[in-house]
């Protein structure tokens, strides 16, 4: 298990970080901060420059959109859920592990 | 019988739905209080305009690329760059804000080579429209504005390949489109309905709920389970007489019909009819606010109008706003009305829902149905935003679907119906529904309409 600790966002700020092997798109949405793996699981673009609207994530390219929470997609485009990272926060700082979360 | 009427005179003992809704001590709309039945004859509905394959593929050519139909409602598309796929049998439709925040609508194909640009009923957000097959891109405005190794395409350009323009219109908060470009404006084929709904912001409402479900009956006879209240005492209260409610039958030109029917008022047919305490006790039982006594109704004041007052109240103070100037009938009373061919909205107060019901291109045997429950927003404070659909199969029950009360139940009775019919049309020696000229003339209304764009089937 690998563990990164970073300072938490601004709520509607995202950030992309390494943990372990993995490119990850974290992010705060309304308060909630959410990591994903930073690769869309339709053609493997990275996610970071989506939309973010109601709890979902666009891929900027074709638009599969992802549950930031579960990671699973949307649609018809791709069946395979993104990879989510478990994230806890405590005074300020917020821990992202690799472990099956 | 009343045999000595002529066809379409006879009327249930008692008074009317409009004489009823006089008694109350609130004045209601002037719409309410409108007569509009016509006889429209009584022959038998054929049952192979439900279940012949060559009818429904006639009703895709020739109905639905031409008539308006509710795609979504203004809030699913709130931002530049939202869209909505709006799927039809074989049609699909592209519903998307603009960046100068206009609605347009696109049909949903690529100009390259013809690949959908987005999934069956998908809805989602984007910067531009791009093709997955081989990265044509649109703007939100339907331009082309990229084809990749355009050496290749010296044939093509933004004048010929941009994306195809359906038409597109709102009303009420809804977003309608319609795929014949040089149909009647969305405001003709309304009709009746702005007129008739003045009293009722439904612009100003939101989604609470989105069910959308495979039914096991043709899309006709889904609409024909929700056009009349006849069912209501045998199908939802075990023939109960308590529950016949008083309706009114009324069919405009072109496109609408409506039912309203009363809640808790006294029914001249009950052999022993209950008091208004009784009445108000009903009432009660229903509202779910069992921690509260039932009041005691005044001397010379109506169940109706104390219940009306309860509910006015309480759902105020439930969405933040003032409902006082609605009337009881606006209140309580189950409204109903539908435009031709496929639209269900219930403006009361009371009954928040709109429906919405599509062909199965695959088998004219199914259809589907998007029941969804609008509420009023509170003045100043952002709605949320519209629920992701909670999408059943035929034998899910509603009972299962979050956010439909004691509706849920009611419904699974309905779509019990609808499957024991699908398998009656097929048995029935008879060749064809009967239907009464009074309480299902709306049926005969839709089946009118239906013929009025796919013609005669002999």
């Amino acid at each position: 298990m690998t563990t990164l600790e970073m300072l938490a966002l601004a709520p509607d700020q995202r950030e992309v970080v390494t943990v372990g092997d993995s490119c990850v798109l974290v992010c705060n949405v309304g308060g909630v901060h959410y990591a994903v793996e930073n690769r869309c699981t339709h053609q493997e673009t990275t996610l970071h420059e989506g939309r973010i609207r109601h709890g979902f994530i666009a891929c900027p390219l074709h638009g599969v959109r992802f549950d930031l929470k579960t990671g699973e997609p949307k649609g018809d485009l791709t069946r395979i859920p993104l990879r989510t990272f478990s994230v806890t926060e405590e005074d300020g700082t917020l821990t992202i592990s690799d472990a099956e979360s | 019988m009343a045999e000595s009427l002529k066809p379409g005179a006879g009327r249930a003992p008692g008074h009317t739905y409009q004489e009823a809704i006089l008694k109350d001590s609130s004045k209601p709309p002037e719409a309410f209080l409108d007569y509009s039945y016509e006889f429209m004859g009584d022959q038998d509905i054929p049952y192979r305009h439900y279940t012949s394959k060559d009818y429904a593929a006639r009703e895709m050519e020739n109905l639905w690329p031409h008539v308006w139909q509710m795609a979504c409602r203004e809030e699913h598309i709130a931002e530049p760059g939202d869209y909505q796929v709006y799927d039809i049998g074989h049609l699909s439709a592209i519903v998307t804000r603009t960046e100068s925040m206009e609605i347009k609508a696109y049909v949903n194909a690529c100009m390259h080579r013809g690949t959908a640009l987005k999934p069956p009923g998908d809805n989602g957000f984007c910067q531009s429209f791009r093709c997955p097959f081989h990265g044509w891109i649109y703007s939100l405005d339907g331009e082309l504005v990229e084809v990749p190794e355009s050496w290749d395409f010296p044939h093509v350009g933004a004048e010929t390949h941009s994306l195809r323009e359906i038409l597109v219109d709102t009303w009420a908060g809804f977003v309608f489109v319609n795929f014949d470009r040089e149909s009647e404006p969305l405001d003709q084929f309304l009709g009746v309905l702005p007129e008739h709904f003045k009293d009722f912001d439904i612009g100003n409402r939101y989604i609470e709920t989105h069910v959308c479900k495979r039914l096991p009956v043709n899309w006709k006879a889904a609409e024909e389970a929700f056009m009349e209240a006849y069912h209501v005492k045998e199908t939802h209260a075990g023939g109960r007489d308590f529950s016949e409610p008083v309706t009114t039958y009324d069919v405009y030109p072109l496109n609408v019909s409506r039912f309203i029917h009363t809640v808790g008022s006294v029914n001249p047919r009950m052999p022993v009819p209950p008091t208004e305490q009784e009445l108000l006790s009903a009432m009660w039982g229903r509202r779910g606010a069992n921690d509260q006594a039932c009041p005691t109704v005044p001397d010379g004041v109506t169940a109706r109008d104390v219940y009306a007052e309860v509910v006015k109240k309480s759902l105020g103070e439930q969405y933040g706003q003032d409902f006082s100037h609605y009337s009881t009938a606006q209140t309580l009373d189950s409204i109903e009305y539908f435009l031709f061919p496929n639209f269900f909205i219930f403006p009361g107060l009371s009954l928040p829902m709109a429906y919405r019901f599509r062909p199965d291109p695959s088998d004219p045997d199914y259809s589907y149905f998007d029941l969804y429950f609008l509420r009023p927003s509170q003045p100043g404070v952002t709605p949320p935003p519209p629920p992701e659909p909670i999408m059943l199969d035929v034998k899910d029950s509603y009972t299962l679907a979050e956010g439909l009360g004691f509706l849920g139940a009611v419904y699974d009775q309905d779509t019990d119906n609808m499957a024991a019919q699908t398998r009656g049309f097929k048995t029935c020696a008879k060749g064809g529904q009967t239907l009464g000229n009074y309480q299902e003339v709306r049926i005969r209304h839709l089946h009118s309409r239906v013929q009025d764009y796919v013609g005669d089937d002999q």
